[in-house]
C-alpha cells in the first residue's frame, strides 16, 4: 500500500513541481522510465509467486536503469543511439510482457 | 501424483499450458494449505497498509519512478516535440528543415521567375499591341481612312483651257509616289493604291469616280526636298503640264493636312488570318 503511495505521490509531485531535469541526464530519461518500469513489473510478479525480495527488487531496479542509461549512452558515443535505445525499448517492452501475463495469470487465474 | 513427482511435473505442466486454466487448477488445491495464493498476497500486501522496510524501500523507488514518468510525458506534451530528442534526432531534424528550406527556396525562385516571365510578357503583349496600333495607324495614312498631317508640298495646277486629262495626272500622281509620297489628296479626293483616274466629260477629271474640277490642288505629305524636284526635273510632270498651257505652282510646306478620307471597306468574305 505504502508502495503505491508513492508512485502516486511521486506521479503527483512530478507533474505539480515540474523539476528541471539537467540536459546531460534528459536524453536517457524515458529509457530510465521504461527499465524502471520493467523492475516493477518483475518485483510485481515476484511478490505474486511469494518470492519479493527487497534487496533484489532495489539492486535489479538501480541496476536496470543504470544499464538502459548506460547502453544508450554507449549508443550515442558509437552514433547507433536511435537503434539501441529502440532495442533496449523492444527488450524491455517484452519482458514487462511476460511479466505481465505471469501476473495476470495469477491475479484473474487466466 | 507423488510429493517427489509434484515439482517436475507442476513445471512441465505450467511451462506449456499457458492458455488452458485446467490443468493449472489442481495446483493451488495441492499447495492451498501452507502457501497463499498470489491474489492473496496482493492483497495482503495491499491492505492493512505496514510500514516495513520493504514497503518503504519499494515506496521510495516507486516514487522515483512516478517522478520520472511524469516529468517524461510532461515534457514530451510541453513545449515541443524537440524538448528531449537527443543531438542525432536534432541534426537529422535540422537537416531536413534545411533541406525543406532550400526546397521551398528553389520553389520560390522558380514562381518568381515565372512571374517576371508573365510581367515581361505582358508587357511584351502590351508593346506588341501598340506596336500594332501604330501599324493600323500606318496602314490607315496608306488606305486613306484616316487623316494624316506632316512636311509636304502642295502642287496647285490651274488649267484654264481645259487641257489637263487623266493620264496627265496619273503621271503626276506615280511621279510623287516614286518620290515617296505618303498620302495624297486632290482637291478632297483621297488618293490611295486603288485610285482610279478617268476623264470627264466637258473638262474636268474623274478621280474614283468623283468628278474633280480646275484647280487642281494636290496635297502631297511626305520629303519635301525630295518630291520637288522630283516634280520640278526637265521633261517631268512640271514641264509637261506646263506645256499643255497649264499654270503649275509647287510649294513647299512644313505642315500640310491631307483630310479627305475613304471609307473603310469592310471586306464580305475575307477575313485577317490569326497571323
Amino acid at each position: 500500500m505504502i508502495a503505491v503511495l508513492g508512485l502516486v505521490v511521486g506521479v503527483v509531485a512530478g507533474l505539480l513541481v515540474r523539476p528541471e531535469v539537467p540536459a546531460v541526464v534528459e536524453p536517457y530519461l524515458p529509457i530510465a522510465v521504461v527499465a524502471a518500469l520493467d523492475a516493477v513489473f518483475g518485483g510485481l510478479r515476484a511478490m505474486l509467486d511469494g518470492i519479493f525480495d527487497d534487496k533484489v527488487f532495489v539492486v535489479s531496479f538501480l541496476s536496470n536503469v543504470v544499464v538502459a542509461a548506460l547502453i544508450v549512452f554507449l549508443g550515442d558515443k558509437l552514433g547507433v543511439g536511435a537503434q539501441l535505445s529502440t532495442g533496449v525499448v523492444v527488450v524491455l517492452g517484452i519482458r514487462i510482457f511476460s511479466n505481465a501475463a505471469a501476473i495476470r495469470r495469477h491475479i484473474f487465474r487466466a | 501424483m507423488s510429493a517427489d513427482e509434484r515439482p517436475e511435473h507442476r513445471h512441465r505442466r505450467e511451462l506449456p499450458a499457458e492458455v488452458p486454466a485446467k490443468p493449472e487448477a489442481p495446483a493451488p488445491p495441492a499447495s492451498g494449505g501452507q502457501r497463499l495464493t498470489g491474489r492473496q498476497r496482493l492483497a495482503k500486501g495491499l491492505w492493512p497498509p505496514r510500514v516495513t522496510r520493504p514497503q518503504l524501500i519499494v515506496a521510495l523507488l516507486l516514487f522515483v519512478l512516478g517522478l520520472g514518468l511524469a516529468i517524461q510525458v510532461r515534457s514530451n506534451n510541453d513545449s515541443s516535440a524537440l524538448r528531449g530528442a537527443r543531438q542525432e534526432d536534432l541534426v537529422r531534424i535540422l537537416d531536413e528543415l534545411d533541406d525543406r528550406t532550400q526546397r521551398l527556396e528553389e520553389e520560390k525562385r522558380s514562381l518568381e521567375e515565372q512571374r517576371t516571365g508573365l510581367e515581361n510578357s505582358s508587357d511584351q503583349a502590351e508593346e506588341a499591341r501598340k506596336q500594332t496600333v501604330e501599324r493600323e495607324r500606318q496602314l490607315g495614312i496608306l488606305a486613306g481612312t484616316v487623316a494624316a498631317q506632316g512636311p509636304g508640298i502642295t502642287l496647285a495646277i490651274v488649267d484654264k483651257k481645259g487641257a489637263i486629262e487623266a493620264d496627265m495626272l496619273l503621271d503626276a500622281i506615280q511621279e510623287l509616289r516614286a518620290a515617296g509620297a505618303e498620302a495624297i489628296q486632290i482637291n478632297d479626293v483621297r488618293v490611295v493604291a486603288g485610285t482610279h483616274l478617268s476623264d470627264a466629260g466637258g473638262g474636268g477629271v474623274r478621280v474614283d469616280g468623283r468628278k474633280v474640277g480646275e484647280p487642281y490642288l494636290f496635297k502631297v505629305i511626305g520629303k519635301p526636298q525630295d518630291l520637288e524636284p522630283a516634280l520640278n526635273i526637265p521633261g517631268g510632270v512640271v514641264q509637261t503640264l506646263e506645256k499643255e498651257q497649264a499654270t503649275v505652282t509647287v510649294t513647299r510646306s512644313e505642315k500640310i493636312v491631307v483630310n479627305a478620307l475613304r471609307p473603310a471597306k469592310r471586306p464580305d468574305y475575307a477575313r485577317s488570318s490569326s497571323q
